[in-house]
Parts: structure tokens; sequence; C-alpha cells
């Protein structure tokens, strides 16, 4: 179990995390969301033993988690928001250069490394040169470098920052995979899609202060309405968005809007205003609320501002 | 053309942002014009302070002028006591000379002897020992000692022609004739013949005058005995001088390389991955430390060897005490790479300054041409160099082939500044902005 205890780090102009206190399963797939500049990196830099907190304390499987302490180091696991890995080498040799350091023996890392590659689906290019792959290969030999010590921890932050969405989606099932067999896996994200795919348990945090805290469930039902509307993006829906305003606030999705209605508003007024409008019903449905909703209710702003 | 001169504009905003580049164009080329400047032109041109240690066992005048003439030369520094071992101030003499000269204290020494006239059957004679360990400062010492001797010809001739005539007719029929001579002359032009018969006695003070232009014929009225006392070995002079210097500079620019790949890695996030496995800062720190000094010493090593190879330079029987003073030149060097690492904080930033720095150092610690052709505050700031102790250290192994107690102090020098630079970039790192 990872528990964090009151943990607050300051910098010189900025407070990234205040008085945070959060507890995370074992074998939990564990969500940290929030808008850029939340503090959910800096919270990854504590859980790695890089920051040193100002105040609270953080314990990762009952051991305190400081800057000092390299034994708790070759329990966890951390891939990096950037791609951390040597350009001008192999993925071989990545590989072998990262696991060199984590004391396993030779003939056993090698057999890591084979396993990893299989893993990410890289062993057939092993032997290229890492500035040749694409980015998502990158993104997943990123990954590979974080487990040849095969870790009970796994903290990724942020590990999928300009993927193309098919390698988005191999990313996803790989860490679900290791998830599956036994990881806790600690992720964060801006994206409230991969928490909501991913994550069993989601914090949602914003200036450094956690907001709150459950399951997707858990989340959603602190919204004071049971479904959005969510409306696919056309050319009509387009052009009368602004007609639906008096039925709630809109959310501007990538395909579509996310109406979230007003209390008190019957649906079927809205509805009538749809079919006047000659918006066809078949670009309507009712959904679960989504995370992005809690967050702009909760903070009045959008994930993404 | 409107939008040609929004792109100029915006090319020039985007140079002036940029620090590095702006200190490159303009700071650099400055300081080494200001440097070349005063080496070879200006108000300060020439060499300064060369030392040579100097004794005088003649009580002739002629010595005496030629001493005070080479005491007002600036190039020169007259060496004319040192401390012995009992720290005591003494007067060098012949033998004392030429052990300073020897053990590299001076360049050269200069014995007038007693006898500046007597051995010789026209002229003056005299002695000087020299260390050829930097050729072109030699060659000037050499000019300067020379065209001082020359400069009292104007007033020695008439005696020497003297001498001569006795010589050869005896001492009553030569000195008649001298006297008939000089009442002759001194009837011609005009000129006391006391100035003529005891010049001596005479104010012929005229040091100030050049001899560049006098005929050949005076080349024979001076013998100068030449020994070179130290380097008499050495198979290829010019390789074994200069090859230090280049090596020492290549090596501070491949270190200050290779220190500030810590702002790639931590760019790239390595630095954050390697400190999530089990190692710590200071390992990291160590691990460049190492990795960059046994780079320096092989770097070092390959470079001399192939000047064994290209220029037969005698690398091998002195080799310990070479790489002695190699591993330190290498953690001094690794140490100032340390240090751009722990100040600067980009990769650009920490090229730009390791440019400016290098070529400093390179140009003011003796790499480019003789530390002598400085001025004297120059020569103070060459002291503070690595390359200076460097290549002191290489050229008292191969050239002189000292053993280590010689060029303890040369890596005592090199391991103190290393300390001292660690100390500070230490300090630096722990304030925090690469990791």
């Amino acid at each position: 179990m990872i528990q964090i205890k009151n943990i607050t780090k300051s910098f010189p102009s900025v407070v990234a995390l205040n008085d945070v206190s959060l507890e995370i399963q074992d074998r939990s797939f564990y969500g940290l969301l929030g808008p850029n500049g939340a503090g959910k990196t800096t919270m990854m830099n504590l859980l790695i033993g890089y920051l040193q907190p100002d105040k609270g304390e953080l314990l990762i499987g009952g051991q305190k988690q400081t800057p000092e302490n390299l034994n708790l180091r070759k329990n966890i696991g951390f891939v990096p928001q950037t791609i951390a890995l040597y350009d001008d080498v192999s993925a071989q040799t990545n590989l072998e250069i990262f696991g060199s350091f984590f004391d396993i023996k030779t003939n056993i890392l090698k057999e890591r490394i084979d396993e990893q590659l299989n893993a990410v689906g890289l062993f057939e290019r092993r032997k290229d040169l890492v500035k040749t792959y694409s980015g998502g290969m990158k993104r997943r030999l990123n990954i590979a470098a974080s487990m040849l010590h095969n870790p009970e921890y796994l903290l990724c932050d942020e590990p999928t920052v300009g993927v193309d969405p098919q390698s988005r989606n191999a990313i996803f099932d790989l860490l679900q995979k290791l998830n599956s067999e036994g990881k806790t896996i600690i992720y964060t994200t801006h994206y409230m899609e991969e928490a909501e795919r991913l994550c069993d348990k989601i914090a949602i945090i914003d200036s450094g202060k956690i907001i709150a805290e459950g399951t997707l469930g858990e989340l959603v039902e602190k919204l004071p309405y049971d479904e959005a509307i969510i409306i696919t993006k056309n050319k009509q829906t387009i052009q009368h968005r602004n007609s639906l305003n008096d039925f709630g606030v809109i959310l501007d999705h990538d395909d579509h809007f996310e109406l979230k209605p007003n209390n008190g508003i019957p649906l079927s007024k809205f509805f009538e205003k749809i079919e006047h409008l000659g918006i066809g019903y078949q670009s309507v449905e009712l959904h679960k609320p989504t995370l992005e909703a809690l967050f702009l209710h909760l903070t009045g702003r959008t994930l993404r501002d | 053309m409107k939008q040609i001169l929004r792109l100029v504009v915006k090319e020039y905003r985007l140079f002036i942002a940029d620090k590095v580049a702006l200190g490159l164009t303009f700071i650099v080329p400055v300081i080494l014009t200001a440097i070349f400047g005063a080496v070879f032109g200006g108000t300060s041109a020439g060499p300064r302070g060369i030392r040579l240690a100097f004794v005088n066992e003649s009580s002739s005048p002629i010595a005496t002028s030629i001493e005070e003439a080479l005491d007002t030369t600036k190039a020169v520094r007259l060496l004319k006591t040192f401390r012995g071992e009992n720290t005591i101030e003494q007067k060098f003499d012949s033998l004392s000379a030429k052990e300073y000269v020897q053990k590299g204290s001076a360049s050269a020494a200069l014995i007038i002897p007693a006898d500046i006239f007597s051995d010789t059957s026209l002229g003056l004679k005299v002695k000087f020992f020299y260390d050829p360990k930097n050729d072109i400062e030699m060659q000037m010492l050499k000019g300067i000692v020379q065209r001082t001797m020359y400069s009292q010809l104007g007033n020695l001739f008439p005696q020497m022609m003297q001498k001569q005539t006795e010589k050869f007719l005896g001492a009553d029929s030569g000195g008649l004739f001298n006297r008939e001579m000089a009442l002759l002359i001194s009837e011609y032009f005009e000129v006391d013949t006391n100035l003529i018969l005891h010049p001596n006695l005479m104010a012929w003070r005229d040091s100030s005058e050049t001899t560049s232009d006098r005929p050949d014929f005076f080349a024979d009225l001076i013998r100068i005995d030449e020994t070179q006392l130290v380097g008499q070995k050495v198979t290829n002079p010019w390789a074994t001088r200069s090859v230090g210097g280049w090596a020492m500079m290549f090596l501070l620019f491949t270190l200050t390389g290779s220190a500030t790949s810590l702002f790639d890695e931590k760019k790239s996030g390595v630095v954050l991955r390697l400190l999530a496995s089990p190692i710590s800062r200071i390992q990291i720190l160590w691990s460049k430390y190492l990795f960059n000094v046994s780079l320096g010493v092989v770097q070092l090593v390959f470079l001399f060897i192939v000047g064994w190879l290209m220029f037969d330079i005698n690398v091998f029987p002195n080799f310990f005490n070479l790489l002695l003073i190699i591993t330190a030149a290498a953690i001094a060097c690794t140490a100032f790479g340390m240090m751009l690492a722990a100040f600067c904080r980009t990769t650009q930033q920490a090229s730009g300054w390791g440019t400016l720095l290098i070529l400093s150092m390179s140009s003011i610690g003796g790499a480019w041409f003789p530390v002598s052709f400085m001025p004297e505050y120059i020569q103070f700031f060459s002291k503070l160099t690595i390359i200076y102790w460097s290549m002191d250290g290489f050229l008292e192994v191969l050239w002189r082939g000292v053993g280590i107690l010689s060029i303890l102090p040369n890596i005592g020098i090199l391991l103190g500044i290393a300390a001292l630079v660690n100390v500070v970039s230490v300090i630096q790192f722990k304030k925090g902005h690469v990791f």
C-alpha cells in the first residue's frame, strides 16, 4: 500500500502540493487526474524519492520514501513524462543500461529484456537505434525500461503524451495487463478519458489539492444530475450550440458536446427545443456524466483550461 | 520586401535573445583580439621578463655597460642572486647559474668571464647557457643578448683595435703607433685624443643605439659561446614543446562537452529515470567525474603516443611521470567541465562559456605562444590556468626528464585547482538546478 500523509511541497514561486493525503491499495490502478500545473508531476517526483516533501511523509509498502532510501527504489518502476532513453543506441542497449542498476544477474536481466521487448512489441527491432523509432514505439520502450526489475509499483507520469490513438491503445492494453498481473499502477493524466478507461480509483487534483477521490461511479455521483446529454457534433448542432445554453453548461469535446443540465429543467423541454431547431434525435443521447463535468462542477474550469 | 524586413527583424530579436550567440559573436573575439594584440602589437608588444641568470665576473667597464643595458631591457628579467638551500640570498656564480637553468628556474644564463678580453684576439667573449624548451622564447632571448652587446661596439671598437696593434707590433711600438694614430685622428676629426686612447674613462654610454644595420664585419667582434644545458637528447624539440598545449586544449573541449551531457540527460528525463533507480545524485556526479578523468587520461596518452609515432617524441623514457602529470591534468580539466555543468543552465550556455574560457586559457596559458610574450599582468593570470601548469609539467617530464619530486609542485597545483573548483561546483550542484 502507498500512504501519502499530509504532504506539502513548495517551490519558490508556487505551493505545488498543499496538505495532500491519499491511500492507494496494492494491485489497484490509481489515477491522478488534473490539469497541467495541478501538482501531478510533483507528486510523482515525491513518490520516486526525487524530491523531499516540506511536510508530511510518504510510505510505500510500509517503508518511508526519501531521496536517501535507495533500496526502496528497487520495488518501484517509473515511467517519466519525457522519453527518457538514449537515442543513439539500440533498444536492447538502453534496456541493458537501465537494467544494470538493479543488481540483476546478467542471465536473468537478459531474459527480462527479451520479455519486456516482446511485451511492448519491439523484439524484432531491438537492435535498431532508438532514434529510428516512431513516437509510439519510443513510448512503449519507455515503459519497458521501467519494468526490467519487475517492480511491485509502477508510477506512470502521463505516459501517452503526444502518442497516436493506436499506440495509446497499445500502451493501455500493456498497462492493464500489468495491473491484472498484480502490479500497483499510479497513473497521472489530464485526459479524463484515460482515467475513466483505466483507473479503478481516481483522485482529482487541482492547484496542489485533492478536490475529489473515489471510483468513477462515486465521483460522478457527486454531480447534482444523473445523466448528461451528449450531442454529436455536426453542421446543425454546431450552428445551434448557443441556442441550448438555457438548458445548462455545454462542454466542448473533440467530437461531441456534453450538456450538463441545469437543476429542474425537464428533459421534455430540451427535446422540444431540439425538434424546433431541426436537430435530429439521432444526434442526441443520454449518457453518464464524465469526469470533465465533475471537474467543471468542482472548479468552474475545464481540465484543459 | 516588408516581409523580408520583418523576417530580418525576427532574426535579430532571436539573436539578441540568445545570450550565448551574442557572447560568442562579440565577447570571444574581443578577448582573443586583446590577448593577441598584447602579444604581437600595440604598446606592450614583445616578450616581458624572460628569466636570465646573470654572472658578471669581469671588472671591465664594458661588462658593466652590458649588465646595465640588460637590466633596463623590459624583455629580460636579470637574475643576479638566488636563494640557496639555507634560504640565504646568494650571488650567482658560473656553476650555480648553470644549475639554475638546468632545474628550469631560468631560461638561460649569461656569464661574462673575468677575461672578457684577454683570451680572444679580437672582441669580447661571453658564455651563454640555455634551455631551449621554449624555442621562440630562446631565439628572442639570444637576439636580445646579441643586440645589447653589439650596442656597445661603437665604444669598444677603438679599444680593441689598439689591443690588436699592441699584440702584433709589441707594447712599445704598438703604443707609439696608437698614440700617433690618435693624434692624427684628433687633428682631422677634432676629437679629444683621450677619447680615442682611453675610451673606458669617457662618457661612452650609448646603449640605446641599435645595431640592426651594422655590417657583418662586426659579428666577429663578439664571441658568444653557447651551450645547451637541457633537452640535448630530445629528438623533435618542436613537437615535444607544442603537443602538450594542443592536447590540453582539445582535452578541455572534450571534457566540457562530456560534463555538460548532464543537461541533455536532464532534458530527456534520463536523470530522473536514473534517480528513480537505486542511484543517488552524488553517485551520478562521481560517475561523470571518473568517466571524464579516465577519458581525459586516455585521450592525452593517445595524443602523446600519436606524437611518438608521428614526430618521434620521447614519450616512453619517462612514461610513469608523464602519466602522473597527465592524470593530474585530466582531473583538473574534468573539474573545469563539471564547474561549467554546475553553473550553466543549458548545453548551449555551457558550450558558449566553455569556448570562451578554453580559448582564453589556451592563449594566456601558453598553449599557442610563450607566456613570456604577454604583458606581465597577463602572465600573472597565466599561472592561474590549468593549461600553464599542465604544459609546464609535460615539458619538465619530456624535455628535462625530471623525476616525480620535480613535478610534485605541478601535480599539487593542478589537484589544488581541481579541489577548489570541485568544492565550488558541489555547492552549486546542491542549489539544484541540474538535479
